[in-house]
């Protein structure tokens, strides 16, 4: 169910695509020389990837799209400077890119448009992960720093403005830059993991922003992988071993590494580039030699081997095999395409649009309702809410106006009632009046004629 | 009236009299006279008598007394004394008798407590001072461990009673008491920060004794500043526990609420509120009386100071972190009225407060320049210390003509100061504020006055760290972390990006410099405690084209014995981190790593042959760091590897090795180097055809000097059957095994120079004596077998070897015929040395031509 997908930093590998329990590979897409962090899978939709510059002297790099079905650059997107991470929410509506002027980036996928644009950092920046629940962004960049941005506060025009800075925590205990950085789950009160180059990791709590637990690895560590259960997390570091390191319990300072590491797994590889952790308790590990290696983390061994290049890997993503993308499609690829040919949505802007145009451009997101969906008319543009919300409100008047009828109508016959009523009245009225003359007349003149 | 009075009375008493004279009393002899009416019976009737005994004679063995012998019941009855003297030396008593017994004070402490409170009001000034010294010497420190709170409570009614007293003095006593209170028992101002509040407030209205008695005022204020920095809001506190927590041993612990921490603060929001209006007058009317002063004496402005920390934690309280004076649409969050009593309170501040203080340093220069004439330089270092930490803060707030002259005042002390001293620490935390940009990440522009000090003091720092030298270690490490942090933030878009540049020119003194041709002077970063050369390498990133010449003086200090080998590979892995951003350029890189490969020093295990090679070194060094070397070997090889293309590495490196190598280096080193021609070589090589052609001469002269062969190490055939030894010979060989199986071509011209320079060798006898030759010679023939033997052991070496058959042949030929030349020459002592040679030889190389034949 779940696919491995790895990238690397030269060109002609590409990205590779692994079925994680059969070891088959799946399609391989073309031209992609991603940087570190810089692979996203939007929403499971598709791939995204930064890309290297080809040469020095190219002003800007670019974000391209793969569509899952072929293995063609299906959208090449221009960014305003040269982007090397990039992250993706959960459910893809965002992409998020980091500049090397330490500028983020914040695009919605669907329309493409550059919502957002902030100074965040002093130098590159070189890492950007989305907390579980999308609400928090966390960078890491060139300066040692890491911070923590709320997207309502970021967004929030207002709340941007009162607050003396956009972000919520600012975490400054590195003293090189930040190599990866993960976050835990539960939201507010999660944990968050840094990596730098100064061969330290360090925990930091996000709810209370500050710093729980400080790692010294004999090694500069590349890579970092949360256990699920989060009692440990595997760090890669460049001596070639994935070390493991305590993130609850005290651990017994005999270790022979250091405070805190329990062990580590090793095979005398090259260095350790990238980690992820698979749902089905797997570890796997990408290597400067080309190597992506699966490990089984309860017994330290490797339980596979893909080879994707002659370079080093850069990034690993494990993510759920779309249901709708069936083996099928990999194997014809030309009616696949044709099939789901021009579903990617536009690329990313380079500019900020102006503010009065944003007006008729926002986005409304529907729920995702079923997985098989096609995800791409989920997107409806502003202007259909504001249709209906006319249509909705003329529907309201004409039904006040059927009411008013009906009540006329009512009245009108009520009325009418009336008047029947009154008229019967009268009649009555009449017919004793005339009865009673009548009687009268008899009544005199029978006694006129007795008399 | 009066008269006629006077005169009744006169007739009444001569009437009176009259009566007595002429009263005739009769008594009869024998009979007692009847006991007046109102007489009193004095008889005792009891069965015993009773005496309590007198207290100075009493027994009092076994029970706790003082000096003068009073039980604590007695000293506690004097303290009600109406004698003041008789209550002072009770309270002496009491300190004395619980110095003696702190068990009596255990057991007794609510009865003490209950007795020594009421004297909290007590009118005269010695008692008071004594009860105040009893306190806080014996029972607070007595009484600490166990439950405060009643304690406390017992005590606190009577301090606030004493607070509302008519003697002022008593009154400024009071707030002493309590500032010792809240001392041992922090909760306490919480508990009561609404009536301490308001009697400060109404202390701090009444201003006329302000001027008379500045040093009970400064303690009382001492106090308040205690009390107020209680207040949950401090922005240091937080710093501190974020420190503290990193060494928590339990990430997810459950963590206890600190009781009544800021929940009981909520209410007392006005009170403080009508405090700061009242601390900012007290301030104002200090003012004049100092100003006119010719010199500020050191009570009035630790008052001066002591209202400033109040008003600063009250604000801050208010801002939660948010600084002293910003803006009040800042602050408003609080709500409507708030945001209104913050405004009133900002330009309250902003119009009184800051219109003052601007005055201050102008006051302290003048006050500098008095005082150095009258040596009272430490009373003012102190006074500037204190006053350091606000600069920052004003300097963002004040008008720019008092900025620039601010400014002026701090860049003259900054400069003029002890390095060592801590007033330099408090300026370098200063400067660290105001040079990094801070939230807002606005950098100011040239145009502002506060640039060029900025400038200024960037300039300062090397000097300064160069100045500290490695004595005042925790000095060197605040400098060199605000370089870092200044690196940090010096992106290209920053103005300061060009002074870190240029620092570089000025820091290597730092690491080491040259002083004349060959002799290195190290900079005191060697002698540094491990954080500090952590955070220099870290800085070393940053730059953003980091030059040769800082590249080199690193180099020097990387080849320095002292250093341990964990800092010299970390500042190679950070150069590599340098490089891979693009902060350093390839050819200063790779000459880098050049220069540690060919200078490193190693000391090999051989105590006795390490001091025949290297009689300069000094005999303290002798432990072997050949096992670093090896690593750093690996470490550039490593990096090396991991610049990129491979073969344009090669290119550009196989020169610069080669170099090296015709300058004969130690053997170390020159295996080091063709190790890495190696690790970026390919199977069929990338050498040149020329670069082909000077190796085998380096290779074949290598074992003309016998150097690049094991038979090179001393009592080699002893040693040679131990398997460490062994590996080591295997390590030097093996990057020339790697060669020659790349390059066959390599191996023939290797091999014919062989043959070569042993007939060359034996050819040229003139030059030296006919021992000496013999010894050279064999000695020479020794090693070019032993070297076949080696590869000979190689597997896949001895294929490459099998297909140069000749060659060997023609090697062991001119053996054989050297052999024969020797027997005939007949020398009796070479001639047996050369014996058994041949002997030796001629097994060997019988085992050769048989596995060459097979």
């Amino acid at each position: 169910m779940e696919l491995l997908i790895a990238s690397s930093s030269v060109a002609d590998a590409g990205i590779g695509c692994w079925d994680l329990e059969s070891g088959a590979e799946q399609l391989r897409y073309k031209s992609c020389a991603s940087p570190p962090h810089g692979l996203a899978c939007v929403g499971q939709r598709f791939l995204a990837s930064s890309q290297l510059r080809e040469q020095p002297s190219a002003s800007s790099g670019s974000i391209l799209y793969w569509s899952w079905s072929k293995p063609q650059v299906e959208v090449k997107s221009l960014p305003a400077e040269p982007i090397k991470p990039i992250a993706a929410n959960s459910h893809g509506t965002y992409i998020a890119g980091g500049g090397q002027s330490g500028d983020i980036y914040m695009w919605e996928v669907a329309s493409g448009r550059l919502l957002k644009k902030w100074h965040a950092h002093y130098r590159a920046v070189t890492c950007l992960v989305f907390s579980q629940d999308g609400s928090f962004l966390i960078s890491g960049s060139e300066d040692g720093c890491v911070r923590i941005w709320s997207l309502l506060t970021v967004f929030e025009e207002c709340e941007s403005q009162r607050a003396s800075h956009l972000y919520l925590h600012s975490f400054t205990g590195h003293t090189l830059r930040i190599t990866d950085i993960v976050i835990g789950y539960g939201g507010v009160s999660a944990t968050i993991v840094s990596a730098s180059e100064d061969r330290t990791c360090k925990v930091w709590s996000l709810l209370k922003g500050r710093l729980l637990r400080n790692i010294v690895f004999p090694s500069v560590i590349d890579a970092i992988a949360l256990d699920p259960a989060e009692h440990v997390f595997y760090a890669g570091s460049r001596d070639g071993s994935i070390y493991i390191a305590a993130l609850n319990a005290e651990s017994p300072s005999t270790s022979s590494y250091g405070m805190h590491i329990i062990g580590s797994l090793s095979d005398h590889s090259k260095a350790v580039t990238c980690l992820a952790y698979s749902t089905g308790d797997l570890l796997i590990s990408g290597s400067e030699d080309g190597m992506v290696r699966v490990w089984d983390p309860i017994t330290h061994n490797i339980v596979r081997m893909f080879r994707l290049a002659k370079g080093p890997v850069n990034n690993i993503l494990v993510v759920r095999r779309p249901l709708y993308l069936n083996l099928g499609s990999f194997s014809n690829p030309h009616t696949s395409s044709r099939r789901h040919g021009s579903q990617l949505p536009p690329p990313l802007d380079k500019y900020v649009t102006s503010a009065d145009e944003d007006v008729d451009n926002k986005g409304v997101i529907r729920l995702p309702s079923l997985y098989n969906a096609p995800r791409d008319a989920s997107y409806i543009s502003h202007r259909t809410i504001d249709n209906h919300l006319k249509e909705l409100q003329q529907q309201g008047s004409s039904a006040a106006t059927e009411m008013e009828v009906e009540r006329l109508k009512h009245e009108c016959n009520r009325t009418l009632q009336m008047v029947q009523q009154w008229k019967k009245m009268y009649e009555n009225l009449h017919e004793f009046c005339v009865n009673e003359l009548l009687d009268g007349d008899q009544v005199d003149g029978s006694k006129r004629n007795a008399v | 009236m009066a008269r006629s009075k006077a005169a009744s009375k006169k007739q009444q008493k001569q009437q009176q009299k009259r009566g007595v004279d002429f009263k005739k009393i009769k008594r009869k002899l024998g009979r007692k006279l009847p006991p007046p009416k109102n007489a009193t019976n004095t008889e005792v009737k009891s069965k015993a008598i009773v005496l309590p005994e007198q207290s100075v004679a009493s027994e009092k063995a076994g029970l706790a007394v003082s000096k003068k012998g009073l039980t604590l019941k007695e000293l506690l009855q004097q303290t009600s004394h109406h004698n003041s003297k008789v209550r002072r030396d009770a309270l002496m008593g009491l300190k004395d008798l619980f110095q003696k017994y702190p068990a009596e004070l255990r057991s007794h402490r609510y009865a003490v407590i209950e007795k020594l409170r009421e004297r909290i009001g007590d009118d005269d000034k010695v008692v008071r001072e004594t009860l105040y010294q009893l306190l806080k010497t014996v029972v607070f420190p007595g009484c600490k461990e166990d439950n405060q709170g009643p304690f406390v409570s017992l005590m606190v009614a009577y301090i606030f009673n004493a607070m509302t007293h008519l003697a002022v003095d008593v009154r400024l006593m009071a707030f002493k008491f309590f500032d010792l209170v809240v001392q041992y028992y922090p909760p306490s101002f919480s508990l009561y920060a609404d009536k301490v509040l308001q009697n400060y407030e109404d202390i701090l209205r009444k201003n006329q004794f302000y001027l008379e008695d500045k040093a009970k005022l400064r303690s009382a204020l001492a106090g308040l500043v205690r009390c107020l920095s209680l207040l949950p809001c401090n922005k240091r506190k937080v710093d501190s526990s974020e420190e503290n927590m990193a060494g928590q041993k339990i990430l997810h612990a459950f963590e206890l609420d600190m009781p009544a921490e800021s929940s009981g603060f909520s209410s007392i929001t006005k009170k403080l509120k009508d405090l700061v209006p009242v601390l900012v007058n007290c301030f104002q009317d200090f003012f004049p009386s100092v100003h006119h002063m010719p010199l500020l004496d050191a009570q009035s402005f630790d008052c001066m100071h002591s209202i400033l920390q109040s008003i600063d934690l009250v604000v801050g309280f208010f801002g939660y972190g948010i600084h002293q004076g910003k803006p009040a649409s800042q602050l408003s969050y609080e709500g409507p009225d708030e945001a209104i009593w913050d405004h009133t309170i900002s330009s309250l501040l902003l119009k009184k407060l800051f219109g003052v203080f601007p005055l201050n340093p102008t006051n302290h220069l003048s006050e500098k320049t008095c005082s150095d004439s009258r040596s009272g330089k430490a009373v003012w270092e102190k006074h500037i210390l204190l006053l350091l930490p606000f600069i920052p803060k004003l300097v963002l707030q004040v008008a720019s003509d008092w900025k620039s002259c601010l400014l002026q005042a701090f860049t003259k002390i900054f400069e003029g100061c002890n390095p060592q001293s801590s007033l330099k620490l408090a300026c370098l935390s200063a400067i660290e504020e105001m040079l990094i940009p801070g939230d807002d990440m606005v950098y100011p522009d040239a145009s502002d006055p506060l640039f060029e000090y900025q400038i200024t003091w960037i300039r300062a720092l090397p000097q300064l760290l160069i100045l500290l030298g490695d004595k005042h270690p925790s000095s060197s490490q605040v400098v060199l972390h605000l370089l870092l942090r200044l690196g940090q933030c010096a992106n290209s878009s920053s103005p300061f990006s060009r002074e870190y540049e240029n620092m570089q020119y000025s820091l290597d003194k730092f690491y080491s410099s040259c002083v004349d041709r060959g002799d290195v002077y190290y900079g005191p970063f060697i002698r540094l405690s491990w954080d500090s050369q952590e955070l220099a390498i870290c800085g070393l990133y940053y730059f953003s084209n980091l030059g040769p010449f800082l590249l080199k003086s690193i180099a020097f200090c990387c080849l320095c014995s002292e250093l341990e080998h964990l800092v010299l590979f970390r500042i190679i892995e950070v150069l590599h981190s340098a490089f891979s951003a693009g902060h350093i350029q390839i050819a200063d890189y790779i000459s880098f790593f050049m220069t540690l490969l060919s200078r490193f020093k190693v000391l090999p295990e051989n105590l006795t042959f390490a001091e025949n090679i290297y009689p300069d070194v000094e005999s303290d060094a002798k432990i072997s760091n050949r096992g670093t070397f090896k690593l750093l070997t690996n470490t550039v090889c490593s990096c090396l590897s991991r610049i990129g293309d491979d073969s344009l590495v090669f290119q550009i490196l196989e020169q610069v090795i080669f170099d090296q190598l015709l300058l004969k280096p130690p053997l170390d080193n020159a295996c080091a180097l063709l190790r890495v021609l190696v690790v970026l070589d390919c199977k069929p090589t990338r050498l040149s055809e020329q670069g082909i052609i000077t190796l085998s001469k380096y290779l074949s002269g290598c074992l003309n000097v016998g150097s690049c062969e094991p038979s090179c190490i001393p009592e080699d055939d002893e040693e040679n059957s131990l398997p460490t030894h062994q590996q080591t010979c295997c390590y030097y060989m093996l990057p020339c095994f790697f060669l020659f199986d790349r390059s066959p071509k390599l191996l023939k011209l290797v091999l014919n120079l062989m043959g070569s320079l042993i007939t060359e060798s034996s050819s040229s006898p003139s030059s030296h004596s006919y021992t000496q030759y013999g010894n050279d010679n064999s000695n020479q023939i020794n090693a070019v077998v032993s070297a076949l033997l080696l590869m000979h052991k190689d597997t896949k070496v001895r294929k490459i070897i099998s297909s140069f058959k000749e060659e060997v042949v023609h090697i062991l030929q001119i053996i054989h015929s050297l052999q024969v030349k020797f027997l005939v020459t007949g020398n009796p002592e070479n001639g047996l040395a050369v014996i058994t040679y041949t002997y030796d030889l001629s097994g060997r190389s019988q085992v050769t031509s048989f596995s060459l034949s097979g």
